[in-house]
């Protein structure tokens, strides 16, 4: 694995049943401290690749490393490397906000300090201030949101893999989580997103891969992309990539 | 017009497949159930009205008033059948006559008559179960009018009608027989009436399936809910990515379940045996107390435990086919729905063991509802107080091997990508999981 490399992915493929294929031979690398991002229509294989990635599916084909851990042989030494933040993902909603990271705190920490110290990092990110002392059930969507997000940051992850990470905050708190994401991207923090907001993509990432009908079509910066397909924006060079794959069949 | 649309819009959402399924699938269960007790009422309506019956007066009175019997007797289907019953020892006794109860008429007896004395006649009931129609037995009762009505017969033939009936004579007409009842539990036997017996007990007998129910129902249910609310929440994705192990989620889960569980049988239970001694220990029901203790009837610390392993199993049964239901339900509604097989597989049993002797059910039927695994939990308390510890031991393995291969199939599920995968109701699952 290359020691610049966060992810290492090879031949990733997830067969369902003979000839039908969510995902076949998907290769990409994240780069430590790189934000890169999946972006398809839907059904193109891009949770399915992702949760491959997060030892949620068992891959058919293909392997993945993450620091250095391989996906298949060592689930549990890449679930301490990663977090995974699913799209449309839920809390514990009988549990206070506090008491929620507290949780999935202690999960990840090796002790009851690191534990608490993630709790503290948690706090800071979510902004929820006194309302993490009331019932998650009290939260809006957006509160429920940030306060996944902060769960998905606060232990500093290798990499951490966020689906949709901005859906259902306004556009004030998605700015924010954005410059979030690229500042502790600059400290060192990988990402892997997938998103269908292409302004959210084409800001947010440093590089971008296409994923279509289960393959992963491009892979580049947005500007590289962009330059490559003359388009006006990221949005343009999507609608272009999955156009061409469409008309192959 | 309205209202009609808004009507028709709740009735649709609440009339859906799943619902129709429960109603198919209870009206079949139900049936089937009915048509096992039917059968068991028939079989029982048959021999309700057949008697044994021991001579050990051998008078020709005597022989005399049993074929008068024979002939009544057969006019409602009934057969007398002697047999012989050569000493007090009534549970050694009947088991060697291998009859279930006998009606004794003992020596001298006949001389009683002709003294117009009141004569006395045993009734001697073994019980095998609390069910309530395991104990039917019309036919001793009707014999005991019978041989009265002989007895008045012959005292009205010879003394009534030569004009000689004495003041005592006509005291010993209003009370010609006097029964004395003994009931057998396994190698015990006590001067007692069966019948009153049986009440006593059915408190207890009923209290434990009761308890059973609502235990099996309770966690099987916690358990269902936390899973697929796990599942519907999305928390359950979020929970397996992080660094621990999916046994150590499955086991968390079923450990936690099991306490409450356990806390909750023994709370039951420890509630259960204090009602019961409330019960069987007032002044009123001194002497039949002091009767259910002598027969073995009152469950003893080693009894309540055997109960209450067979209850936990039953919950750990339960616990693991909810975990493999959960997992299958894709909403809320298909998760409520998921409790039907555990409350159904509940509910025969329950059902069967509150009225018939489930032992006695021809051996297809009884194998079949053996196959329920929750049966042989409600039928524990019956097996501890009669002894009946083979097939105590045979449901105990059977419940333990169950269980394992539940929680082999939970596992299997649940460390594979199934736990995402597999569903029931809310559309194809698939399309949703493979973006």
């Amino acid at each position: 694995m290359d020691k610049g490399n966060v992810l290492e992915v090879r031949g990733l493929s997830k067969q369902y049943k003979k000839g039908v294929y969510a995902s076949e031979k998907v290769t990409f690398d994240v780069r430590k401290g790189e934000i890169f991002a999946l972006i398809g229509p839907n059904g193109a294989g891009k949770t399915t690749t992702i949760r491959m990635i997060a030892t949620l599916l068992q891959a058919t084909e293909g392997d993945a490393q993450v620091s250095g851990h391989s996906i298949l042989t060592e689930p549990e030494k890449v679930r301490r490397c990663i977090t995974y933040l699913p799209d449309e993902a839920g809390a514990y909603k009988t549990m206070k906000g506090i008491d929620y990271l507290r949780f999935m705190a202690e999960l990840y920490a090796e002790n009851k300090e690191e534990a608490e110290k993630y709790v503290a990092t948690g706090r800071e990110i979510c902004e929820l201030g006194d309302r993490l002392n009331d019932k998650i059930a009290s939260y809006s969507r957006g509160m429920q949101r940030k306060l996944l997000l902060a769960r998905a940051i606060m232990s500093r992850p290798d990499l951490a893999i966020l689906d949709e990470p901005t859906s259902g905050l306004d556009i004030i708190n998605a700015l924010e989580i954005r410059r979030m994401i690229k500042k502790l991207a600059m400290d060192g923090m990988s990402f892997l997103l997938s998103s269908h907001n292409m302004l959210e993509i084409e800001y947010v990432s440093d590089r971008v891969g296409i994923i279509a009908g289960g393959h992963l079509l491009e892979t580049g910066t947005p500007a590289e992309l962009i330059g490559k397909y003359r388009a006006d924006n990221l949005e343009d060079v999507f609608e272009l990539v999955v156009m061409k794959k469409d008309m192959e069949g | 017009m309205k209202f009609k649309t808004l009507f028709i819009k709740e009735l649709r959402e609440m009339l859906n497949l799943q619902t129709l399924m429960v109603m198919i699938i209870s009206v079949l269960v139900l049936s089937l159930a009915g048509q096992t007790m039917a059968k068991a009422v028939r079989d029982n309506a048959e021999t309700m009205m057949d008697i044994n019956i021991c001579d050990q007066d051998g008078t020709a009175f005597t022989e005399n008033m049993i074929k008068i019997l024979k002939a009544n007797l057969a006019k409602y289907g009934g057969r007398v059948n002697v047999v012989e019953i050569e000493s007090d020892d009534y549970p050694k006794e009947l088991k060697k006559a291998d009859v279930k109860s006998v009606l004794i008429i003992p020596a001298g007896f006949t001389e009683n008559v002709k003294n117009s004395e009141c004569a006395e006649v045993k009734s001697v009931q073994r019980l095998t179960s609390l069910a309530s129609m395991s104990n039917l037995n019309a036919g001793s009762q009707t014999a005991v009018e019978y041989l009265t009505a002989a007895v008045k017969e012959v005292v009205f033939g010879s003394k009534v009608s030569a004009n000689k009936l004495t003041n005592s004579e006509v005291e010993f007409l209003n009370q010609p027989l006097v029964l004395k009842e003994t009931t057998v539990v396994t190698d015990k036997s006590y001067d007692v009436q069966a019948s009153v017996i049986v009440q006593m007990c059915s408190v207890q007998a009923m209290l434990v399936p009761i308890v059973l129910f609502v235990l099996v129902m309770m966690s099987s249910n916690m358990i269902l809910n936390a899973i697929s609310t796990e599942k519907v929440d999305k928390t359950l994705e979020t929970l397996l990515s992080t660094p621990v192990s999916r046994i150590s989620v499955i086991t968390a889960k079923m450990l936690s379940a099991a306490v409450v569980a356990a806390m909750q049988a023994a709370v039951y239970m420890f509630g259960a045996r204090h009602m019961m001694n409330g019960i069987i220990n007032t002044t009123d029901n001194s002497d039949y107390s002091e009767a259910m203790k002598a027969l073995g009837l009152t469950m003893n610390a080693g009894q309540y435990a055997l109960v209450g392993v067979q209850m936990f199993l039953s919950i750990l049964i339960a616990l693991s086919v909810a975990l493999i239901l959960g997992v299958l339900a894709s909403d809320a509604k298909t998760a409520q729905t998921m409790t039907l097989p555990i409350m159904m597989c509940t509910m025969i049993p329950y059902m069967l063991s509150m009225f018939i002797d489930i032992k006695t059910l021809s051996p297809v039927t009884k194998y079949l509802v053996y196959a329920i695994p929750f049966t042989h939990s409600f039928m524990a308390s019956e097996n501890a107080m009669f002894g009946n510890l083979n097939v105590y031991a045979g449901g105990l393995v059977y419940q333990v091997v169950f269980l394992a291969v539940c929680l082999f199939v939970a596992l299997r599920i649940f460390m594979s990508d199934r736990i995402f995968t597999m569903s029931i109701g809310g559309g194809k699952r698939r399309g949703r999981t493979s973006e």
